[in-house]
C-alpha cells in the first residue's frame, strides 16, 4: 500500500490571519482519513490545498507522489472534491447535473455509465429529473457526493459530507462512502465535526486545533492513550492539553 | 477541448435562461412590456387629438354682427360650436368654468364694423387649463386653425374681388404671398425633398435611441453575469468547477460565452420589442411620411456589420468587466451592489450623448469620456449608421483593446487562488467579528 496523501509543514495566511501553522500528515492508500478539529481550526484550508484549490503560503502537499502546485492538473484527474457546504446549478436537473459532471471525465461511450454509478449513489431515482432548486439540503448533498464518487476518483475529499443533514440523508451518505471504500480504488480524506461518523468511517483521524495537528491514530488508537470512552472526550482532552 | 468548452455553455445557457428573472428580463419584458407602452402611446395620442378635433368651442359674440355670424357659421359647419348666451365676458367666462368647455371663442364688440369697414378685426381665443396636460393646448390650436382657414379664404376672397374691380389678371394666392420657399436637402450625396429640420429631427430621435439601446443591453448584460458568477461562488460550485480537470481558461470561457449567447437573445429582443414600441408610438405622429428613410435610416450592409461588430465587442468586454468583479465578491448581495458601481461609466456617457454630442463638450471632459470605451460604443454605432467607417472601426479597436486587457486580467485572476479566498462584501467582517 503506498501514501494516498503527504502533506509536510502546511501554512497557510489569509492576508493577517494564519489559518495553518504548520500542518503534517498522511493518508495511506485505501484508507478513510478523518480531519476533526473545531470551527475555524483549518480543515477547509487544508482540504483546499489537497484539492489544488488554493496554495500553501509554505509547504507542500502530494497527492500520489504528485505534487499540488506543480502538478495540479494531474492531481485533479485523480481527485473527487466536495466542497463544504456547497450547492449546485439550481436550475438544471439532478440528472443534467451528473450528465454534465460526467463529461468532463469519461469519454462520450462511457458517459452513461458514470452517470448510472451517480444515479445509485445519489439513491435519489425518479427525483433526478426535477430542478435542483427544488431539492432539499440532503437531496443535494446525496447529488453532490454521488457527482465525487461517480467518476472514480482516487482521492475523494469530502469537505464534512453530513454537515446539516437529518439522520437518514446523514446515515446514506455514510454507509455510500463506506461501500465504496470497501469496493476498493479509493482512499478518503475527510472533514468532520460529528465524531459519531468519525467513529463509523475513519480508519485513522487527526485533530487539528488552530492550525496545527495535535493528535493524530486510529479511533480505538486515541480512545486508549487519553482513556477516554468516546473520541468526543478525546477531543475534549487533547484540545485543553494543545 | 471544444466539447468541454461547450458543455460548460450549454450548462450556462441554460441555467440562464431558466432562470425566471432573467426570462422575464430578456423575453418577457421587451417583447411584452415595450409594445405595450409603445401602443398606449399612440392610443392616447390617437384620442387627444381625436378629442380635440370633436371638442367643442364655446362661443360670447359680444359683436352679433353681420361677419360675426358668417364666422360663426363656419365654425358650426367645420366644428362643434356651443353658444354662451352671456351678458358680459366676466359672466361668459364663469360659464366657461362652468361647463368645463376646453375653448371659449371671444368676438368683441365692432368686429363686423372692423370687417365691413376693411379695418383689422380681432378675436380672442380662451383656453381652459383645468389639468395642465397637453392635450388641452389642443382645443386652443384646433380653434386657432379654423379661424385661420376662415381668415385665410377671407382674405383670398376680398383679394379677388379688389383685383376684379381694378381689372388685374394677378393670381389671389400670388398676391398675398408672392414668394414660395421649397425646401430641400442634401445629405452625403443624395438630395432628399425634405426641410432640413426633419431629417435632423429624425436622426437625433435615432441618437437618443441609440444610447438608450446600448446602455440597457450593457447594463442587462453585466447584472446577468455578475449575479450568475455570483451564484456560483455563493453556492461553491466554482469551488468544485475548480477542481476539475479541465483548464481554467476554459471555464472562463464557457461562462464568458454562455452568457454572450444569452445577452445576444436579449438584444434581440431589446431591439424587437424597441422597433414595435417607436412603431406604434409613432404610428400617428409620422402620418407625413418623409422620403428620407432610406439615406439616413437604413445603413449600408458595410454599417450593419460594423454595428454587429461593435454590439458584440461591447457586449463581451462588459461581461468581461462583470465577471472580472463578480470574482471579488462571495455572494450576489454583494456582486449587485458592485453591479452598481460598474454601470455608472455605461450610464454616464449614454445620458450625456443622449442630450449633446461631443464636440460640444469642454476638451477636458471631453477626454474623460472618451477614455471610457462604453461612450465609443455609442459614438461608433452612430458612426456606422452614418456612413463613417472609418471612426466606427476607431471605436472597434479601442473597445477590443479594452477588453482585451480586461480579458487577460481575468483570466490571470481565474488563474490564482483570489478566486476561491477573495472576499468583498460583508462576510469578512463577520466572521473576524464573531471571532474575538
Ligand atoms: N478566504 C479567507 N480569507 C480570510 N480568512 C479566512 C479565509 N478562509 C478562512 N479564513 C480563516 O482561516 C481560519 C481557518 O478557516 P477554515 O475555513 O479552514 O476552518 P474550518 O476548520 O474549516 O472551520 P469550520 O469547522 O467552521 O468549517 C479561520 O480563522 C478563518 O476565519
Ligand atoms: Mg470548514
Amino acid at each position: 500500500m503506498g501514501i494516498a496523501v503527504e502533506a509536510s509543514g502546511l501554512v497557510k495566511n489569509y492576508g493577517g490571519v494564519q489559518a495553518l501553522r504548520g500542518c503534517s500528515f498522511k493518508v495511506e492508500e485505501g484508507e478513510v482519513f478523518g480531519l476533526i478539529g473545531p470551527n475555524g481550526a483549518g480543515k477547509t484550508t487544508t482540504l483546499r490545498i489537497v484539492g489544488t484549490l488554493i496554495k500553501p503560503t509554505m509547504g507542500w502537499v502530494k497527492v500520489f507522489g504528485v505534487d499540488t502546485v506543480e502538478g495540479a492538473s494531474e492531481v485533479r484527474r485523480m481527485i473527487g472534491y466536495l466542497p463544504e457546504d456547497a450547492g449546485a446549478y439550481p436550475n438544471l436537473s439532478g440528472m443534467e447535473y451528473l450528465r454534465f459532471m460526467a463529461g468532463f471525465y469519461a469519454r462520450r461511450s462511457d458517459i452513461e455509465a458514470v452517470v448510472n454509478e451517480g444515479i445509485q449513489i445519489s439513491g435519489l431515482g425518479e427525483r433526478l429529473g426535477e430542478r435542483i432548486k427544488g431539492y432539499s439540503k440532503g437531496m443535494t448533498r446525496r447529488l453532490l457526493l454521488a457527482r465525487a464518487l461517480m467518476v472514480r476518483p482516487r482521492l475523494a475529499i469530502l469537505d464534512d459530507p453530513t454537515a446539516g443533514l437529518d439522520i437518514v440523508h446523514a446515515h446514506h451518505i455514510r454507509v455510500k462512502i463506506k461501500e465504496y471504500v470497501k469496493r476498493g480504488g479509493l482512499t478518503v480524506l475527510l472533514s468532520s465535526h460529528n465524531m459519531l461518523e468519525v467513529e463509523y468511517l475513519c480508519d485513522r483521524v487527526a485533530l487539528i486545533d488552530r492550525g496545527i495537528i495535535i493528535e493524530e491514530g486510529g479511533p480505538e488508537e486515541l480512545k486508549d492513550r487519553y482513556g477516554a470512552e468516546n473520541l468526543e472526550q478525546v477531543f475534549l482532552e487533547a484540545t485543553r492539553i494543545g | 477541448m471544444v466539447r468541454i468548452l461547450l458543455a460548460l455553455m450549454v450548462k450556462e445557457v441554460k441555467e440562464l435562461v431558466r432562470d425566471p428573472k432573467i426570462l422575464l428580463g430578456v423575453v418577457l419584458m421587451p417583447l411584452i412590456l415595450f409594445p405595450i407602452i409603445g401602443s398606449a402611446i399612440g392610443v392616447s395620442q390617437e384620442s387627444a387629438v381625436r378629442a380635440a378635433s370633436s371638442s367643442p368651442i364655446a362661443i360670447y359674440d359680444e359683436d352679433k354682427g353681420e361677419a360675426s355670424q358668417r364666422l360663426i357659421g363656419f365654425l358650426e359647419e367645420n366644428g362643434t360650436v356651443i353658444t354662451l348666451e352671456a351678458s358680459s365676458l366676466g359672466e361668459a367666462l364663469t360659464e366657461l368654468e362652468k361647463g368645463g368647455y376646453p375653448t371659449l371663442l371671444h368676438i368683441p364688440l365692432g368686429y363686423s364694423a372692423n370687417i365691413t369697414s376693411g379695418r383689422k378685426a380681432m378675436v380672442r381665443i380662451y383656453a381652459n387649463l383645468r389639468d395642465l396636460t397637453i392635450t388641452e393646448t389642443v382645443g386652443a390650436e384646433a380653434a386657432a386653425n379654423l379661424i385661420n382657414i376662415y381668415s385665410y379664404q377671407a382674405s383670398l376672397s376680398r383679394i379677388e374681388r379688389l383685383l376684379g374691380e381694378v381689372g388685374a389678371t394677378y393670381e389671389a394666392e400670388a398676391v398675398r404671398s408672392p414668394i414660395a420657399i421649397h425646401y430641400s436637402s442634401l445629405v452625403k450625396g443624395s438630395l432628399i425633398e425634405a426641410p432640413p429640420h426633419s431629417i435632423i429631427g429624425l436622426v437625433i430621435s435615432q441618437s437618443i435611441l441609440l444610447p438608450v439601446l446600448v446602455m440597457v443591453m450593457l447594463m442587462f448584460a453585466i447584472q446577468m453575469a455578475a449575479t450568475s458568477i455570483a451564484i456560483e461562488k455563493e453556492q461553491k460550485t466554482f469551488e468544485t468547477l475548480m477542481t476539475l480537470p479541465i483548464d481554467r481558461l476554459a471555464i472562463l470561457a464557457g461562462k464568458l460565452g454562455g452568457s454572450t449567447v444569452v445577452a445576444i437573445l436579449g438584444s434581440i429582443a431589446y431591439m424587437f420589442g424597441f422597433s414595435f414600441y417607436m412603431g406604434s408610438a409613432l404610428r400617428f405622429a409620422s402620418q407625413t411620411p418623409l422620403p428620407i428613410g432610406e439615406v439616413v435610416l437604413s445603413p449600408s450592409p458595410i454599417g450593419l456589420l460594423l454595428l454587429g461588430c461593435i454590439i458584440f465587442i461591447t457586449l463581451v468586454s462588459g461581461l468581461a468587466l462583470a465577471i472580472s468583479l463578480a470574482i471579488f465578491t462571495d455572494s450576489v448581495r454583494a456582486a449587485q451592489s458592485l453591479v452598481g458601481v460598474v454601470v455608472i461609466p455605461v450610464v454616464v456617457p449614454a445620458i450625456i450623448l443622449m442630450f449633446t454630442s461631443l464636440e460640444n463638450l469642454p476638451t477636458w471632459f471631453r477626454w474623460i469620456l472618451l477614455m471610457v470605451p462604453y461612450t465609443h460604443s455609442i459614438i461608433s454605432s452612430k458612426a456606422a449608421l452614418l456612413g463613417d467607417y472609418f471612426g466606427a472601426v476607431g471605436g472597434i479597436l479601442y473597445i477590443s483593446i479594452f477588453t482585451g486587457i480586461t480579458l487577460y486580467i481575468t483570466s490571470r485572476l481565474f488563474s490564482t487562488e483570489r478566486i476561491i479566498t477573495s472576499r468583498i462584501g460583508f462576510r469578512r467582517g463577520l466572521r473576524t467579528k464573531s471571532k474575538e
